[in-house]
């Protein structure tokens, strides 16, 4: 078996008497009851006054133990379950599970389905990244603050999103819209205009939330050269969306391993460089913009068609899965989620595994937190947008 | 009448009046970030939200008061009073009016920059008294701000000092009112002397973007983590009050205090310039993110206190050579 | 000097946005209008002869992921209006409080018996108030608006269609030679065209 080497730039498993004798550490907990912790999240910080020698995270205050309890459902159960792993952008959630059980079937999703889901995907990758700039202005500025007013104003807009769910789901948040072989509702008349109309007022507040973080002096200061990942650390870790491509990797699995219709229109991969709070913000309002580009192009030309290529379930025992191992990855606008199943022929899955990008990015805090100060840890905590849902699932 | 009597009867009037005006800038403060955020604020509570303060601090008083087991409750309790005292002792040497003045001492701006400095004993004796290495982190870093931003906000103080020739507030005043308010001649010395006074104060009463020592984003609560109902609510006035009357001290340093111009003078003036800047001041504070404790530092030391001492010798200059 | 052009841009966005109308809904004076297809709470219908629709067969019961419905099967007897012999359900009762609104009650009713209301929903006092009894599933079939969606209109957007017929050899001059229609679509459902 092929061990992966790590890079000892840094060694966070070192122990704590092998730092410098004469500098006296303070241990700080930060969390898991913490404003900034993005979820209940723990970090062990040592301090040497306000520098931090050592960070040890602590996950695992979300388990729920979804992954077992989708061992006891049977598979078009899975899909509202699963929807609150990732709790900020469920649509993708969804989209990832249910192509590994159409994977698993030989399904074809029909192309007005998987048009369909483009949008959504989309659609959420926007709204997923309003929230993440609110809550990053909110660790940054303050909930008294200038922080809370780009948050509400990102919050504003992304309401906007919300509304075109509900007009097609009758969901806000928690959707279950999708389902094995394509979609479960179809789009209402007259959405196309709705979304144009959100896309225009979304398209000029851009603008707006750029006056006030990234083109702003105060915000540069505090992000710029904060948290440095480079590339090759983070692809051993396994770190992959925003995160990676900031780094200067031009890695995106819309545009190389396409999923959906991704296939049918040109994806701009938005990448940065120098991998630091900076890059990963500018990454992620590139993506924003580049998803509403893609979306007014995509939302007029849905083809016409059927939504589901399989038949609607009625009946939970229904869908059986031929026995087998099944791996699908999607690109979320958290990074890659992966889901893994291993089904033994009957009506509920063996072994259901997903591979949360989340996961994998917290894993970069011990490398990168050293060095840093205690102000520095919440914007680095904040850039790498962690959903604690889907790491502890 | 005997300075005493003047002193306490006014005195007792001014903190009176400015209690109250805290309590309702309480409210306007809310109603105005709220706006800026294009929400509403408080609506449920009287018309248009008006006695949210009252419900507030009805709110705060029915609290349980937790002292944490091994924090050191005398410091502890003493923290929050100290605070207020110091914030709303400030207001009594600041002229009001042409009459209406607790105490005009010849010495009013050293004496109001002196109590707007110790404000910080209080705030680094929650820290320090609250057994909590947040609080203890946020304590330190106020600390560390105040004394910094202590020093350009005396050398811009100077400014208006040296122009009128007196460190008695009320012929400072008095002398802006006789001439121009001193933002509007000599503007090359009043106005970035003003901005400096400005940005000093804000870091000295911890608003954003200067409010890393009660960064509650970080530091839960900074240096009032522990404190609750009435403890943590007098350490909010005290905030407030600060805030205020450090508004009140600027209008009458650089603004021409109650002077209106060709209109005449009186208190309307005063109150009017104060509430302006307090609105800017919150503006700035729902607009902006915050400084990292080490770039609040660098921009103390190495623009703001140069600047301050260029603008100090400038103003002598100006005054020996111009008049 | 930079901080303070920055900062009064920043100034500038705030003050541009005091301008603003407020985006605040003041529930609960003001409702939202929900979109159509809302899901909210639920009702039991009752169908077109006036008999209850449901008719025991428990699928919601089985399919719902949390397990929040509770049937009691009451066998089959004969419908007091009808004269058939059907089934019947004694007891309904739906825990809303671990509900999670996926919708897939609605859509496996073989009878449409069981939709979703598109109120939002008021809270209530009492934990009690959130179990749905029988009682006041069907008092909701009047008292509130109902959800766009019931297991025949979500059945239909999803069913693929069918392949077409094989034309005769000789094909009538009036037919067309078009490909297979989209899904058929009860009437009333709104359009799916391209992009809708």
């Amino acid at each position: 078996m092929r061990t992966v080497q790590v890079s000892r730039r840094v060694d966070p498993h070192l122990p704590i008497d092998r730092y410098d004798p004469e500098a006296e550490l303070m241990l700080l907990h930060f969390g898991p009851q913490h404003p900034s912790t993005h979820g209940v999240f723990r970090m062990d910080l040592t301090l040497d006054g306000e520098i931090i020698v050592k960070a040890v995270p602590h996950v695992g205050f979300l388990h729920r133990a979804v992954e077992k309890l989708c061992e006891s459902l049977a598979y078009v159960q899975i899909t509202p379950i699963v929807d609150k792993n990732d709790y900020v952008a469920p649509m993708t959630n969804e989209q990832a599970l249910n192509m590994v059980f159409e994977k698993a079937l030989n399904l074809e999703v029909p192309r007005r389905a998987r048009w369909m889901r483009t949008l959504f995907a989309e659609l959420q990758r926007i709204a997923s990244h309003l929230l993440w700039l609110g809550t990053f202005a909110l660790d940054l500025g303050g909930a008294l603050g200038g922080g809370s007013t780009v948050f509400i104003h990102c919050f504003r807009e992304r309401e906007l999103i919300l509304d075109l769910f509900e007009e097609v789901s009758g969901a806000r948040f928690h959707y279950n819209t999708h389902t094995i072989g394509g979609n479960r509702h179809d789009l209402p008349a007259g959405w196309s205009a709705k979304v144009h109309a959100a896309m225009d007022i979304i398209d000029r507040r851009i603008g707006e939330y750029e006056r006030m973080t990234l083109e702003n002096r105060i915000f540069l200061a505090r992000t710029r050269g904060v948290g440095v990942l480079d590339a090759e650390l983070a692809l051993e870790l396994g770190v992959t969306g925003p995160i990676l491509r900031a780094c200067g990797v031009d890695h995106d699995l819309r545009r190389d391993a396409p999923f959906h219709a991704y296939d049918e229109v040109a994806v701009k991969v938005v990448t940065g460089t120098g991998g630091d709070c900076l890059a990963r913000a500018q990454v992620r309002l590139g993506e924003v913009r580049e998803s509403v580009r893609l979306v007014r192009e995509m939302v007029d030309n849905v083809p016409a068609g059927p939504i589901n290529s399989g038949k609607p379930i009625k009946v939970p025992v229904q869908t059986k899965i031929p026995p087998g191992q099944v791996y699908v990855a999607i690109e979320t606008p958290r990074g890659e989620l992966g889901s893994y199943l291993i089904s033994d022929g009957s009506h509920l899955p063996y072994r259901l595994k997903l591979r949360p990008p989340s996961l994998h990015a917290l894993s970069a805090l011990p490398y990168i937190l050293p060095g840093a100060t205690v102000s520095d840890a919440v914007a680095i905590l904040g850039s790498l947008d962690p959903i604690m849902g889907e790491v502890d699932r | 009448m005997s300075s005493f009597v003047h002193g306490g009867l006014y005195g007792a009037v001014i903190v009176t009046v400015l209690m109250t005006v805290t309590a309702f800038s309480l409210w306007f403060e809310r109603k105005l970030a709220a706006r800026m955020q294009t929400r509403l604020g408080p609506t449920m509570v009287g018309p248009s939200g008006l006695l949210q303060p009252i419900a507030d601090v009805l709110k705060l008083l029915q609290k349980e008061d937790i002292i944490p087991a091994k924090a050191d409750s005398a410091l502890f309790n003493l923290a929050p009073p100290v605070a207020v005292v110091c914030a709303i002792a400030v207001a009594a040497a600041v002229p009001f009016s042409p009459t209406v003045v607790a105490a005009d001492l010849d010495v009013g701006v050293v004496y109001v920059l002196a109590l707007g400095a110790l404000t910080v004993l209080p705030v680094f004796t929650a820290g320090w008294a609250s057994n909590n290495k947040l609080a203890l982190l946020g304590g330190m870093r106020a600390v560390a701000q105040s004394i910094s931003y202590g020093v350009p906000l005396l050398l811009a103080a100077m400014v208006p000092v040296i122009l009128a020739g007196s460190l008695r507030i009320g012929t400072i005043v008095r002398v802006q009112s006789e001439h121009h308010w001193f933002v509007v001649w000599p503007f090359f010395l009043g106005l970035p002397a003003a901005v400096i006074f400005l940005l000093a104060m804000l870091a000295e009463s911890n608003r954003i973007p200067f409010d890393i020592p009660e960064a509650e984003s970080e530091l839960v609560a900074g240096v009032t983590t522990e404190y609750t109902g009435m403890k943590f609510a007098l350490f909010y006035m005290a905030e407030y009050v600060h805030t205020l009357v450090a508004s009140a001290v600027a209008a009458a340093l650089f603004l021409g205090g109650w002077d209106g111009g060709p209109l005449g003078p009186g208190l309307h003036w005063m109150v009017a310039k104060t509430l302006l800047l307090f609105a800017a001041v919150y503006w700035i504070r729902w607009s902006l993110l915050r400084f990292r404790s080490d770039q609040l530092m660098r921009l103390c030391w190495r623009t703001l206190v140069p600047a301050s001492v260029v603008l100090v010798g400038a103003t002598g200059a100006w005054v020996v050579f111009v008049g | 000097m930079g901080y303070l052009t920055d900062s009064l841009r920043a100034l500038r966005v705030t003050l541009a946005n005091m301008l603003r109308p407020a985006a605040t809904v003041e529930f609960p004076d003001v409702i939202r209008p929900r979109a159509e297809r809302y899901r909210s709470s639920f009702a039991l219908l009752h169908d077109a002869d006036g008999d209850e629709a449901c008719i025991g067969c428990l699928q919601c019961e089985r399919i719902c992921p949390s397990q929040v419905i509770s049937i009691k099967f009451g066998g089959k007897r004969e419908s007091p209006i009808t004269g058939k012999k059907r089934g019947y359900a004694d007891d309904f009762v739906l825990d809303m409080s671990a509900c999670i609104f996926c919708e897939l009650c609605v859509q496996v009713c073989p009878t449409d018996a069981i939709v979703m209301t598109r109120e939002p929903e008021v809270p209530t006092y009492a934990r009690e108030d959130l179990v749905l009894t029988m009682a006041k599933l069907y008092a909701n079939e009047k008292s509130k608006a109902r959800a766009w969606g019931d297991a025949t209109k979500l059945m239909g957007m999803q069913e693929p269609p069918r392949p077409p017929k094989p034309a005769p050899a000789a094909a009538p001059p009036a037919a067309p030679a078009a490909p297979a229609p989209p899904a058929p679509v009860p009437p009333g459902a709104p359009g799916e065209g391209a992009g809708g």
